[in-house]
Formats: C-alpha cells, sequence, structure tokens
C-alpha cells in the first residue's frame, strides 16, 4: 500500500475506532446511568429471611428504595450485631428492638432509633386460654419458659410482670436459649412462654394447642422494633436516613393495602415461603396490624409518649440505669 | 523450683505477653470501638469487676461441674466401648456406622433434642458433653488396643493368661499412650460441650454469661471476659490430663 492510500486509510480507521468506542462508552452510560445514581447501602436485619420482612422486600423490588435513591443490599445477622455493625458504620441501616437501643445505647453504643417499623410491641405472653390471666397480678406461681434473661422477651416478661407488682422471683422462669419454648409449652414444662404474637399462636395452632395472648401493649407499652442507624451517619446525611425511613413506610403501608403484594414479593425473595402460602400470608396480615398506630394507620413516626413510658419502665426494672437521656436514645427523622 | 520448671514458666510469660502486646497494637492500629474489640486492658478491668462481684464464680462453677461429669461419663463410656471395639471385629462392624453417624451429627442439631428428651436439666447438659467427649476417646482406645504386641498377647495365652488378664494386663497398660491422646482431645471438646448445652437449656454456666454480656447487656468486654474463662478451664482441664498421663505412662 502507498503512503498516499496508507494515510486515508489509516484516518479512517483511527476514525472507525473513535466512533466505535464513543458509541459503546455512551451505550455503558445509558445502561448505568440510572443505578449510577443510586448510592449502595447495607440494611441488617435480625432472625432469618422471611415473610415478617416483606416491607423491605416490598421496598427493594416495588422501586421505593430506588425512588429514594438507595441501592439497597439485605443481610440478616444476630440481633445484637445488628446493633454493633451498623454503629461501627459496616452498615448504614439495621432494624433493631427498641429495648435494646435504650441498652445498648446506655452501654455507650453510638446507635439511635430513627423510626418506628412496629407501632405495637409484637412480644407477648402465650398460653393455653386457661392459664393466660387477665391481669398481671394473677401470674404469681406460674412457671414461664423465655430465651433467656435478655432481650425483648425478657424485657417484656419484666414489664409485664412488673406492671401485676410482681418480679422473675414470684414466677418460675424456665430458659430457653434455642428459642425451642414452643416444644416446652406442648409438654407441659411450662404454664406460658413468651413468643413473637405472629408467630407462636400460629406454629401452636399448627400442633393443635388452642393458645391466647397477654400482650405488653394492654398492660405496659414499649416501643416496638424500628430503623436504626449510627451517630455518624444521622450526622452527616441526615435526608438519606429520611428517605430511607421514607421508603419503608411506603412499603409497609402498601403491604397494608395488599398483602398480596407482600406475600409474592416475600416469595420473590425467599421461595420456600410459597411453601405453605396460607400460614405466610396469615402471619404477613397479623404483622401488618403490629405496624399500625392507635388510629390504624401505618406510620413510621417515633410515638415520644411510648418511649417516655417505656424508658421509664426500663429504668425501673433495672435494664437500664437512666444515665442517658431518652431523647439521645432516637430521633425521628420524619418529624 | 526447677531451673527447667522457671524456663517453661518464663516462656509462657513471654508468649502471654506478645499475644496481648500484639491485641493492644491491634487495636490502637485500626482504632476499633471497644464494643466490635475491646483492649486487653479494659477486659482485664472488666474481668475483675466479674470477679469482684462474685458474677464469674456462679457462672464458672456451672461449666466445671457440666465439664467434670460430662467428661467422666463420656471419657469411662468411651473407653469400655473402645475396649469393646478393639478386642472384637464383629463389634466395631456392629457399631461403628452408628458411631461415625452419631459423630457426623453436629453437636449443635442434637443438642435440642436431648433438652427435649431429658428435661432440660443438669443431665441433659452432662449428656451433651459425654457425647462429644465419646467419639476421639472410643476410637483412640480402640486403636491402641489393636496396637499391643500380638508376641506378647501370644506368650501370655500360651502361659494359660484368661483374656481379661490379657486386656488388663498387656492390652490396657499398652495402649495407654494413645488413650491419653484421645483424652486430651476429649477434654477440650468438653468445654464447648458444656457451652454449646448451656446456650440450648441452662439459667447458669459461662454460655449462658456470653448470651448475657451479648444479648442482654451489649458487654462485649464482659464476653471476652467468659471467653478468657472458658480458655483457662480448658487450659487446666488439659494440663490435668498431661499430668495424671505423666504419672501412669511415663512414671518417673
Amino acid at each position: 500500500m502507498s503512503p498516499r492510500r496508507f494515510v486515508p486509510a489509516l484516518l479512517v480507521l483511527v476514525l472507525v475506532v473513535v466512533l466505535a468506542a464513543c458509541q459503546v462508552d455512551s451505550t455503558f452510560q445509558d445502561v448505568s446511568s440510572p443505578s449510577a445514581q443510586l448510592r449502595p447501602v447495607k440494611l441488617l436485619l435480625s432472625y432469618k429471611p422471611d415473610v415478617q420482612f416483606a416491607a423491605f422486600y416490598v421496598a427493594q423490588q416495588e422501586g421505593y428504595f430506588a425512588d429514594a435513591g438507595l441501592e439497597v443490599t439485605i443481610e440478616h445477622r444476630d440481633g445484637p450485631d445488628v446493633i454493633r455493625l451498623v454503629a461501627d458504620g459496616q452498615a448504614e441501616f439495621g432494624v433493631a428492638d427498641a429495648t435494646d437501643v435504650m441498652i445498648s445505647r446506655t452501654s455507650g453504643i453510638p446507635i439511635r432509633y430513627v423510626s418506628t417499623v412496629y407501632a405495637r410491641f409484637p412480644v407477648a405472653l402465650i398460653g393455653a386460654p386457661e392459664m393466660v390471666p387477665a391481669e398481671p397480678a394473677e401470674l404469681a406461681g406460674l412457671r414461664i419458659g423465655t430465651p433467656g434473661r435478655y432481650g425483648s422477651s425478657w424485657a417484656a416478661l419484666l414489664a409485664i410482670l412488673d406492671a401485676g407488682g410482681l418480679t422473675a422471683d414470684d414466677v418460675t422462669i424456665r430458659e430457653y436459649p434455642a428459642f425451642n419454648q414452643v416444644e416446652g409449652l406442648l409438654n407441659g414444662d411450662v404454664d406460658l412462654i413468651t413468643g413473637f404474637r405472629v408467630n407462636e399462636p400460629l406454629q401452636l395452632a399448627a400442633q393443635g394447642f388452642e393458645a391466647t395472648m397477654l400482650t405488653v401493649d394492654e398492660v405496659a407499652p414499649l416501643p416496638g422494633p424500628g430503623v436504626v442507624v449510627g451517630d455518624d451517619l444521622l450526622g452527616s446525611d441526615r435526608a438519606m436516613v429520611a428517605a430511607f425511613a421514607h421508603a419503608v413506610e411506603q412499603a409497609q403501608a402498601a403491604i397494608a393495602g395488599d398483602i398480596d403484594l407482600g406475600l409474592q414479593d416475600a416469595v420473590n425473595e425467599v421461595p420456600t415461603i410459597a411453601e405453605d402460602r396460607d400460614t405466610a400470608r396469615a402471619v404477613l396480615t397479623a404483622t401488618a396490624e403490629l405496624w399500625k398506630d392507635a388510629s390504624g394507620a401505618v406510620s413510621a413516626a417515633i410515638d415520644a409518649d411510648v418511649w417516655a413510658s417505656g424508658y421509664q419502665t426500663m429504668v425501673r426494672l433495672g435494664l437500664i440505669d437512666g444515665s442517658v437521656p431518652v431523647t439521645d436514645m432516637y430521633e425521628d427523622v420524619g418529624g | 523450683m526447677s531451673g527447667r520448671t522457671l524456663l517453661r514458666l518464663g516462656g509462657g510469660l513471654l508468649s502471654l505477653a506478645a499475644f496481648l502486646v500484639a491485641w493492644k497494637l491491634l487495636v490502637l492500629l485500626t482504632d476499633t470501638p471497644e464494643y466490635i474489640l475491646p483492649a486487653p486492658e479494659v477486659v482485664i478491668d472488666r474481668g475483675v469487676r466479674a470477679i469482684g462481684s462474685g458474677v464469674l464464680w456462679e457462672h464458672v462453677g456451672a461449666t466445671v461441674l457440666e465439664i467434670v461429669l460430662g467428661f467422666g461419663l463420656g471419657a469411662a463410656t468411651a473407653i469400655a466401648v473402645g475396649v469393646a471395639l478393639g478386642k472384637s471385629v464383629v463389634i466395631e462392624r456392629v457399631l461403628s456406622p452408628y458411631l461415625v453417624a452419631a459423630q457426623a451429627v453436629p453437636i449443635l442439631a442434637l443438642a435440642p433434642l436431648l433438652d427435649i428428651w431429658f428435661g432440660g436439666g443438669l443431665f441433659a447438659r452432662v449428656l451433651v458433653c459425654a457425647l462429644i467427649v465419646f467419639f476421639p476417646i472410643a476410637i483412640a482406645t480402640m486403636v491402641g488396643i489393636r496396637s499391643a504386641d500380638p508376641l506378647l498377647r501370644e506368650m501370655l495365652l500360651s502361659l494359660g493368661a484368661t483374656p481379661g488378664q490379657v486386656t488388663t494386663r498387656l492390652e490396657i497398660p499398652s495402649a495407654l499412650p494413645v488413650i491419653f491422646g484421645g483424652l486430651r482431645v476429649g477434654v477440650t471438646l468438653s468445654v464447648i460441650g458444656a457451652v454449646v448445652a448451656e446456650w440450648v437449656s441452662a439459667s447458669t454456666g459461662l454460655g449462658v454469661l456470653i448470651n448475657i454480656a451479648d444479648q442482654g447487656l451489649f458487654d462485649t468486654p464482659l464476653m471476652f471476659v467468659a471467653l478468657a474463662a472458658l480458655a483457662i478451664i480448658g487450659l487446666a482441664f488439659y494440663s490435668l490430663v498431661v499430668m495424671v498421663e505423666r504419672r501412669l505412662v511415663h512414671p518417673a
């Protein structure tokens, strides 16, 4: 090839390559630009993937998190690890018991409750109708099974006993650290158990055991689980925290209005849920009821009165020493 | 105190000091908060307070009791079964699949069942402990029994010794070094067994203290105190087994 023909050919080749590169670049940008605008964050949930967490699956699958500018990765950890890792900044968000937030905050962990997920406390005393008393004072002398002398179940049990003028010494406590207190109740080893209002009664019903409940809300209200973040994140990006809380609230409201939406997204996330769709639907329906406040609406707002009375109860029970004011334990990002 | 003992003690202390310095450096260099990784002096301070208040002793006492009873029961049964396995190929063929299968099932999965079957008291926890120590000791005993010199066995039999005398005079004594190998493994496993059992059903014990510190108090230094106590208990029991081994196997 002569130089006269080679140079134009080379220029054409360079032009083609440059145009192709521009095309590839613009194509790549077209595809990636929506997600490039989303901020990747991590959400830690306790327990294991389950229909109870449908609000987070809906927020993810129906685009509420994306609308908030977030690309959320969900992971499950032990409850205490959720608080420690979120406080340490290893994850941006977590869902934790308000009672655990009070204890961990008091012990110096920089964690803060920013929005309500459960407007009603999800733990209750559960047992056969003839064993569940109308008044907490009638619990004296009964045998009660609970996972251990720690966590939200223990706080709930002490709060109920306290409402009846009793302490743990007035009942016989049997501990089930492996959370197998249902078997203890079925075996007759205990008269009552602490349990999650939406789970244990259904487990017992599946075994032909008719159960009723004495809830904490009836006698000594405690704030329920909610979204938690570390102090650093709250200080540096309050708007993002508020957007996250709003997305969760939107998803909860969507499920409350259409249980099947939540069920389907939960099945998409955890396919095994489809194996017993009826039970899952019942659990989700009951769970959605616990999200609703006294007015019957789903709201992420923090009830300062419940926090104040719950805090006083926790101090009275000796679970916290009162050295950290209750107002330092939460911050309502919706307000 | 002999020079050799002093040297061993000095080496141990030096190793401990190096470990503490490395731990402190890790905390300092990574700037890790106390609720994730407390510094050694924070753990020591928390340990002193837990000992002073009596909290630690209550839990240590419960765990040590489970270890002693569980290890005792497990080791005694394992040695008896191991002798039978070693002496009879038929027994070995019949029992081995069950022993291996039992060992393959995680004790964490088995413990809740034992808790339900045996009412969740001390006996259930001792049983968990005994089960976890059983396999290594039984297998070590079987191997030890079979390693006895066949010529000596023939000689004893030709001199008119009964099978029982062959076992007690030849096979068990010659198997002792191997049996103690199994006991060394078993005694450390018994600590794990006690904690697993306490995680399933207990009101006291170091496993319970770990749960209380972790889930009830968010007290990470106290968790480390409980872990350190478990390590010390494990070392103490291991040393005890080594001491007995020295007296029985290598008497001065």
